[in-house]
């Protein structure tokens, strides 16, 4: 027991200390400094909940879900904890939990809902036995850290197969590559697809939405909550940051939408196209930081002609480290940039939004740490 | 005028961008008034109905292993003819990262398996599993000397000699003494970051290991690649600032 509360008073004081000399976010540093004296932590029945874990893996969408189904939870009274900053290693999860307990290290908290990187998840299942696991798709993304998609399903498979039938397993049932995830898996399976209906009770767009609604909703009523409860609760619901966020700045709307694979850019491309985002110029932001891969390669998967279509008579701006790659991908795509809308710098391309009085709503789409870069300049504080 | 490309496997290899190439190649040539019809040959494509000489540029990608073992049944089984004659005839063609690897003698893999090449490039590669890293990040290059004073090129050519781009691979690839190398390595790993070459040129086709597509920013290649397989020595201009910047801005990288 002792090393639980060294690991409780170390995680406290690094976490005061971060605090104090306010060094970035720093979430992931009290759970790393706990896991070095104690690397089974998560095992202490300290860390359990009386309505158990919930865990969601995926290349996208895992962000959204998991505010989702906490704000579920929370409308129909449950006490939750999740990894709200997104920190979803081993140590962003174990900080999480550490810095809800009191110094005796007890926490007040129903139930625990944490987002995993679908990398990790392998790992996090070994100290972590879920009450519901959900699964929401795997898609190529930063091959540079990540690998192939193969490698990462093929890992999913084997640590599946040691669940025990105790948990539930939620997935995508329109994905045929989750058959060979789930084969050798005994419990209850639930599949989600691309309904619609929930989706219209939000404010959110797109079919990947729908699905992570879906997939929120399966999730909370397998862990106790009414069904209908659950659907009246969707229309408060905010994007989370990033993720369809509504940024009001000097009168312009600007709306930012995560983009950070040809996945996450096509689902974008797609809700430009089916009108349900207020659009009149597109602000594409491109960063080779170490969160986002170095390799830039994969905006060529982006799906041209769906460019072309969705940028179609919108005013386009390009910056990011990586933007004269981002301006001739469009460039290729038969999308037309003025050279004074193109900047490496995030606050010169503002400044040229901010000099066009015809522009109302600007669609922002960033990789990771552009939107972080973003989302910092129009609200003028960090994540959180 | 008319310019054919034969897309092989698409629907295999698409998974690290190098698509982009074909709609690179398209773009350009289309700028030019060049009409173009890209061919896909897969698996299901009988290349008996094709002939050679109705395609003048052949592009191939890299893309997960997984996907390859297919893909490399068919090539051996049913295309090897045809890609060989091909180019022993002249033909021009870019082979990136896998097909790159495959168009050699053999791949052997960590496992000690053996996966035999088409032989049209004197070189082998070796994968060593876990035992090597792999090759990952940005890459300069400077071109070979013949070919950066081969007569379409250099004149085609507004930048210099350098390639730019980007590198994921495990296999390491060894040229043999008939291996020319493509071009010696600035920045970055190359065939096998030993001896500083990267991809390798023969007859009028280029193996190489560079993504990003490798077209994106090296505008003289593509326009290289198009004049060679016209057979032409001039084009119109076409608006490469910003191709070009992102050249000058990647030798930094």
């Amino acid at each position: 027991m002792w090393k639980l509360y060294l690991s409780l008073f170390l995680a406290k004081t690094v976490k005061l200390i971060i605090n104090i000399l306010n060094i970035g976010s720093g979430f992931t540093w009290p759970g790393h400094v706990a896991l070095t004296i104690y690397p089974e932590i998560l095992k202490n029945k300290r860390f359990g909940f009386p309505q158990g874990i919930v865990l969601v893996s995926g290349t996208n969408g895992k962000t959204t879900t998991t505010k989702l189904l906490t704000h579920i939870l929370e409308y129909s009274g449950l006490r939750v904890i999740h990894n709200k900053t997104g920190a979803n290693l081993l140590n962003g999860i174990v900080s999480e939990i550490l810095l809800s307990m009191d110094m005796f290290g007890n926490h007040n908290s129903d139930i625990g809902v944490f987002e995993v990187d679908e990398n990790n998840l392998p790992l996090i299942l070994e100290y972590i036995n879920p009450t519901v696991l959900v699964l929401l798709n795997i898609s190529r993304d930063q091959l540079d850290r990540y690998g192939e998609t193969d490698l990462i399903l093929d890992g999913w498979s084997k640590c599946v197969a040691k669940l025990t039938p105790s948990t539930k397993l939620i997935l995508d049932g329109t994905q045929s590559y989750f058959d060979g995830v789930v084969k050798d898996f005994k419990g209850e399976i639930i599949r989600f697809d691309d309904n619609l209906t929930n989706l219209k009770n939000t404010k959110l767009v797109g079919k990947f939405n729908a699905k992570n609604i879906n997939a929120a909703v399966y999730a909370s009523t397998l862990v106790g909550v009414e069904e209908g409860d659950a659907r009246q609760s969707l229309s408060k619901f905010e994007s989370a940051y990033g993720r369809g966020e509504l940024v009001v700045y000097k009168g312009k709307r600007f709306q930012l939408f995560l983009a950070k694979n040809p996945a996450s850019f096509n689902n974008n491309l797609e809700s430009l196209l089916d009108g349900s985002i207020l659009c009149d110029g597109v602000w594409v932001v491109l960063n080779d930081d170490i969160p986002d891969g170095r390799d830039v390669s994969w905006i060529y998967d982006v799906d041209p002609k769906l460019l072309e279509k969705a940028f179609y008579n919108k005013e386009v701006f390009v910056s990011g480290s990586r933007y004269l790659d981002m301006g001739v991908r469009l460039n290729y795509a038969n999308i037309k940039i003025l050279p004074e809308n193109l900047s490496m710098r995030d606050t010169d391309v503002l400044t040229r939004v901010n000099t066009r009085e015809n522009l109302l709503n600007i669609v922002v789409l960033p990789n990771y740490s552009a939107m972080l870069n973003v989302r910092q300049l129009l609200t003028g504080r960090k994540i959180l | 005028m008319k310019l054919v490309i034969g897309y092989f496997y698409p629907d295999y290899l698409n998974l690290y961008g190098d698509d982009g190439n074909v709609q690179i190649l398209k773009y350009r040539a289309e700028k030019r008034g060049i009409e173009v019809e890209v061919v896909e040959v897969s698996t299901t494509t009988d290349i008996s109905l094709l002939q050679p000489k109705e395609i003048n540029l052949v592009f191939m990608g890299g893309g997960p292993d997984a996907s390859q073992k297919d893909m490399y049944q068919d090539l051996l089984s049913n295309k090897k003819t045809f890609l060989k004659n091909y180019i022993e005839a002249g033909g021009v063609g870019l082979f990136i990262c896998g097909s790159y690897q495959l168009l050699g003698d053999y791949y052997k893999a960590a496992n000690g398996d053996v996966l035999e090449g088409l032989k049209i490039f004197d070189l082998y590669t070796i994968s060593f599993g876990n035992k090597k890293p792999r090759c990952i990040g940005n890459v300069v290059c400077e071109l070979n000397s013949a070919s950066r004073h081969e007569p379409t090129f250099s004149h085609l050519n507004s930048i210099g000699g350098t390639l730019v781009g980007f590198e994921n691979h495990g296999g390491r690839t060894y040229l043999g003494k008939n291996g020319t190398p493509l071009a010696t390595i600035i920045k970055g790993h190359g065939n096998n970051s030993e001896d500083h070459t990267e991809g390798c040129i023969y007859k009028n086709v280029i193996g190489s290991y560079l993504h990003g597509p490798i077209l994106a920013r090296n505008p003289h290649l593509a326009d290289y690649l198009i004049a060679k397989s016209l057979g032409v020595t001039d084009f119109g201009p076409i608006d490469d600032t910003m191709a070009l910047d992102a050249h000058r801005l990647s030798l930094k990288l």
